[in-house]
């Protein structure tokens, strides 16, 4: 009995200990300023190139058939500021930060949303300290290009076989905001090593709160179809 | 929001941002090719003291500044410090945990220590940049700096629109929260949703009414706006080479003591 009780305490606390971990991963998300040597910085940078320069070239053609579209573009790259500023509820009481990947990438596609990345990344570094100069070409890839694709991609495929809109949005949501959270292990422990303890880490940590977001993105979703379906079909041609 | 506000109080905001720009990307790259814990800390110093000496910040702010990537950077130290080894290694401390030692090595700690203090110098350069330039000077040395045009626009309405959202945003939160939309779980997820999709419409809208004004008040396609006018700053530029230089001496006594 008393052997019982001393387990259970013990896995108490580990389990404590563990959701203790969740509150860190606000801004864990993003790697901190000068964590990543120069020539990993730079190539991660240089990685990111051709996605923004296509990404660009998207937008300017977009902006030269319908001028709205630079003022609807900035406010889109404003909204997933926002978006990432507020905090979600996770299952452990605890809250994070929303990564607005699964969103982004639905909403706006890939490729526009690589270059309003590239802008609401380089204002979190400068505004809210998270992230970093020498790491944006990281960040970048994690959570503007590699993230938003496989999320679009999972959308767009989910819709291709009939899933229901909402299964195909909580899995492209859920799936892009842990893919993001992988690719941030990678890049931390080609690095450094340790991948496997960077993402054991995440995968604790990160599994409600990709849920969490899944979740968020299909109340979001279900709302904006029942009241702006003239925006969505708009987006469909943005 | 956040930096900006320490910013546009600082005694170096009439500066030219370009050397503003240059003497952070200098001591930047210098502190990070350096990859040694006392140029580290001595960069975290010069930029400390640059901030509140020359920006006239005070050093309260500067530490409360400091902290916020902290978490991040211990998280992320700590996980390369620990780690598992071999029966037999010599380590500093350590638990003995199914047949192998988890612990810490003097190795290990010595390089997460290293690449603490090389970040650590970092943030202190890219918080002289945050806390001494707004972002709207940001965005014209971008100009300057051959940007292309259109996405140093959206960057200056993308930053505009920020301001704008956050405040829809905060005032949808104090009404769902006064209305009790935030008790438990699941009604958070719904409060959120409903705020978020929201904020999203009234983005969507607003933009619309915006681009209207813009047009009425012939609009033909870009924005633009005139420049402040700048001192030139020309004394920040002997005080890059001091800081790169102090840094580079540091480095070499550090490889000296160590030869």
């Amino acid at each position: 009995m008393k052997q019982t009780t001393v387990r259970t305490a013990r896995a108490m606390a580990l389990l404590i200990a563990l959701l203790g971990l969740t509150t860190m991963s606000a801004s864990a998300m993003h790697i901190a300023e000068g964590m990543l040597p120069v020539p990993w910085a730079i190539g991660w940078g240089a990685v990111c190139v051709p996605f923004v320069v296509a990404g660009f070239f998207a937008i300017k053609k977009k902006v030269e058939q319908a001028p709205r579209a630079k003022i609807l573009l900035a406010m889109c790259g404003a909204f997933a500021f926002v978006l990432s500023a507020l905090k979600i509820p996770s299952v452990s009481g605890s809250c994070s930060h929303p990564t607005g990947v699964g969103l982004g990438a639905i909403l706006f596609g890939p490729l526009v949303m690589t270059v309003l990345g590239l802008i609401v990344l380089l204002f979190q570094a400068l505004l809210l300290a998270h992230g970093g100069l020498t790491t944006l070409g990281a960040n970048l890839f994690s959570m503007a290009i590699a993230g938003p694709i496989l999320a679009w991609a999972v959308y767009q495929l989910l819709r291709r076989v009939k899933a229901p809109a909402a299964v195909a949005v909580f899995a492209a949501a859920a799936l892009g905001d842990l893919f993001t959270y992988v690719v941030t292990s990678v890049q931390l422990g080609v690095v450094i090593g340790g991948m496997v303890k960077f993402l054991t880490i995440f995968a604790v940590t990160q599994i409600p709160l990709a849920i969490a977001e899944g979740l968020l993105t299909v109340v979001i979703f279900n709302v904006l179809e029942k009241y702006s379906r003239d925006e969505l079909r708009q987006l469909a041609v943005l | 929001m956040g930096t900006d506000r320490y910013a546009y109080q600082s005694r170096l905001r009439r500066v030219s941002p370009l050397p503003k720009l240059l003497l952070t990307a200098v001591a930047m790259l210098v502190c990070l090719c350096c990859d040694s814990i006392p140029v580290g800390l001595a960069t975290l110093a010069a930029m400390g003291a640059l901030v509140t000496a020359l920006g006239g910040l005070s050093p309260r702010v500067f530490l409360h500044f400091l902290k916020i990537p902290l978490v991040f950077m211990v998280v992320g130290c700590l996980t390369m410090v620990v780690g598992s080894y071999p029966p037999g290694t010599p380590v500093l401390a350590a638990l003995p945990v199914g047949g192998r030692l988890w612990g810490v090595t003097a190795e290990g700690l010595l390089l997460g220590g290293r690449i603490f203090c090389k970040a650590l110098g970092a943030i202190g350069c890219m918080y002289f940049l945050a806390l001494n330039t707004p972002v709207t000077d940001l965005t014209i040395a971008l100009e300057r700096l051959h940007v292309p045009r259109l996405m140093v626009e959206l960057m200056e309405l993308i930053y505009r629109f920020i301001f704008v959202l956050s405040d829809t945003a905060a005032h949808i939160r104090v009404a769902q929260e006064s209305r009790l939309g935030y008790r438990g779980w699941r009604c958070s997820l719904t409060s959120l949703g409903a705020l978020a999709s929201m904020v999203f419409l009234r983005a969507w809208r607003k933009a619309d009414r915006i681009y209207t004004a813009l047009e009425s008040r012939g609009y033909t396609g870009s924005l633009s706006t005139l420049t402040d006018s700048y001192r030139p700053g020309w004394g920040l530029l002997p005080l890059t080479a001091l800081v790169a230089a102090g840094q580079v001496g540091i480095w070499l006594l550090e490889r000296m003591a160590a030869a």
